[in-house]
């Protein structure tokens, strides 16, 4: 069964001639466990369709289900509720606190939502990103790899259906981005996550079930050997 | 709380200079209330002695007292009712080596208005008072002969009582008879039931009416609050500390809303994560209330040490519930600054701040 579906959705920005689609009308669905890359050049509106279907904004039209809830006709308040439950997000600027250590980023989502993972699965999480050595430690102590396996580590310890990664490699040196890949499709196989991935860089695409290219706000399932 | 916390932990500086300031402005209001209740007192204190609920003075003398004139009779005009009666005149006393201004009070020493003696005994006779225990730092004591500076008449200090300054004046206690030697010289005889007024102590007074017109009575702090000058630097000083509530309220704003804008981005990601506007509301709130109870708690206790070290001339007096009502205030006032950066974080798009 599919955990995150689009039907014909669109999303457009501006009012007659000067109306510009983002994204154009877009089907797409993801299973549990699979862990897709949506590639695309600059501006082809990869990040629209990562924002869309992370209910950071609502589309022009269409329906977007995300566990069989429709998130398309839900106020902000709403969406925010079934982010929290639902989705994991890593993002391109690091989505850690400043002044809070490692461990206590995680406390913070302890604060705001119950059903998150245990001592044990935590402890387990930090040996896969290695980074227990880190848990004292504060962002700004942490290097740009360590920051992101951090980042990986938060955006799994609320245990997301979905896990939404816009190019979670952009500020890593080669060797560090396929260890990040290799990280994210560990993860999503064990938790059974569904991941998805934008990003411009080719490179990765071979850690993907499924590969999407987006060109013009158009979204289309690319063949790969 | 733990966000608000973690924060403050991780920029102790940053904090401790808001705290620190929040600290200077509580301590200015403490010693401004400290001020104003002192200086109250050292008009009042007397009068709040009496414990009395009215005064009968003359219509005319518009709620003077010492422009007040009746007679000791018309006191038995008030039934009912325990009175007083007192005459008083202001003048300045000289014991060879100090002067001072002070309020001589004529009073019946079986009256209720008889103050309790802390030193040395009871009037007894004519020209026999009790003093105020101020007068003593000023250099008076026992047994001292005042001279006075309206009459040739010579006071004795027979006793002490504390608590006992009226219009900022110390009191001297004596018999009607010695304050009409004072105020009439030789003519005292004829005006030997000449007073200024009667006090009441009683809860009924409203439905007295007196015989003689010509007087009224008035509530205690109706009297007070038209001591010359009483009203007019109470309201001073009041009004300096409602601006300053008004101050803490914008300085707490500004720093709180520039310390929001520089975690816009912070804000933006954390909604994006799914984390509410009330959570983090909530936690705007609960740091600004912990900044503004330290700065409170620490502003109280500096003001409390740096009393204790005052000179006893400084008309300072800490009345510590006004106290706590005033840092309750302080800290009210901070939390409505913090509103502004709460509409900031409410406003915040989660899209904008990760740059979608």
């Amino acid at each position: 069964m599919a955990i995150l579906e689009l039907n014909n959705v669109k999303k457009s920005f501006g009012t007659g001639h000067k109306q510009v689609d983002a994204l154009k009308e877009t089907n797409f669905s993801a299973e549990p466990g699979e862990l897709i890359a949506v590639i695309g050049p600059s501006g082809s509106g990869k990040s629209t369709f990562l924002t869309v279907a992370g209910g950071l904004q609502t589309p022009t039209s269409g329906t977007i289900l995300v566990n069989n809830q429709d998130l398309s006709n839900l106020n902000e308040k709403q969406r925010s509720k079934i982010r929290l439950k639902e989705i994991g997000f890593i993002l391109q600027a690091s989505n850690l606190v400043p002044f809070l250590n490692v461990d206590n980023q995680m406390k913070l989502l302890d604060n705001v939502k119950k059903d998150n993972m245990t001592k044990e699965e935590l402890n387990s999480l930090y040996d896969n990103l290695d980074i227990k050595e880190l848990r004292k430690k504060y962002p700004a102590d942490l290097s740009g790899g360590e920051r992101q396996r951090v980042a990986i580590a938060k955006a799994l310890y609320s245990k997301p259906s979905i896990l939404l990664a816009d190019e979670p490699t952009a500020s890593l040196d080669s060797e560090k981005a396929y260890e990040v890949m290799e990280l994210l499709k560990k993860e999503t196989k064990q938790n059974k996550t569904t991941t998805i991935v934008v990003t411009h860089d080719t490179r990765l695409i071979e850690y993907c079930d499924k590969v999407y290219e987006m060109t013009d706000g158009v979204l289309r399932l690319k063949e790969t050997s | 709380m733990f966000l608000a916390w973690n924060e403050i932990k991780k920029n102790k500086l940053r904090f401790v200079l808001i705290v620190g300031v929040l600290m200077l402005v509580s301590y200015l209001v403490f010693f401004l209330s400290g001020l104003a209740t002192g200086l109250a007192s050292l008009n009042r204190e007397a009068v709040d002695k009496w414990d009395a609920t009215a005064i009968v003075l003359t219509e005319e003398s518009d709620k003077s007292l010492p422009q007040s004139s009746l007679t000791i009779e018309e006191a038995d005009d008030i039934k009912d009712n325990e009175t007083a009666i007192l005459g008083q005149l202001n003048t300045i006393a000289r014991n060879g080596d100090a002067k001072q201004n002070i309020s001589l009070f004529g009073i019946d020493s079986e009256e209720f208005i008889m103050p309790k003696v802390t030193e040395g005994e009871k009037f007894a006779g004519e020209n026999e008072v009790v003093a105020s225990d101020t007068l003593k730092e000023d250099g008076f004591e026992l047994g001292d002969e005042l001279e006075l500076s309206s009459t040739d008449e010579i006071l004795t200090i027979v006793g002490f009582t504390d608590s006992a300054r009226f219009n900022a004046a110390p009191v001297l206690y004596g018999e009607v008879a010695t304050f009409q030697k004072v105020k009439f010289g030789e003519g005292a005889t004829e005006n030997e039931s000449q007073i200024n007024g009667i006090v009441i102590r009683g809860d009924d007074f409203s439905s007295i009416s007196p015989s003689n017109e010509d007087l009224e009575i008035i509530e205690v702090e109706e009297f007070i609050e038209n001591l010359p000058g009483y009203t007019e630097q109470a309201l001073t000083l009041n009004f300096m500390i409602y601006f300053l509530f008004g101050i803490s309220s914008v300085i707490v704003a500004i720093f709180l809303y520039v310390l929001t804008v520089q975690k816009i981005s912070m804000f933006g990601v954390m909604k994006a994560q799914g984390i509410s506007n009330g959570y983090l509301s909530r936690s705007v709130i609960a740091q600004t209330f912990l900044l503004a109870f330290i700065g409170v708690v620490v502003g109280f206790a500096l003001t409390l040490i740096s009393g204790a070290f005052l000179p006893s001339a400084v008309p300072v007096s800490f009345d510590i519930p006004t106290m706590i009502i005033y840092g309750v205030i302080l800290i009210i006032v901070a939390i409505l600054g913090a509103v502004f950066s709460v509409l900031t974080i409410v406003k915040i798009d989660p899209l904008k701040a990760i740059g979608g």
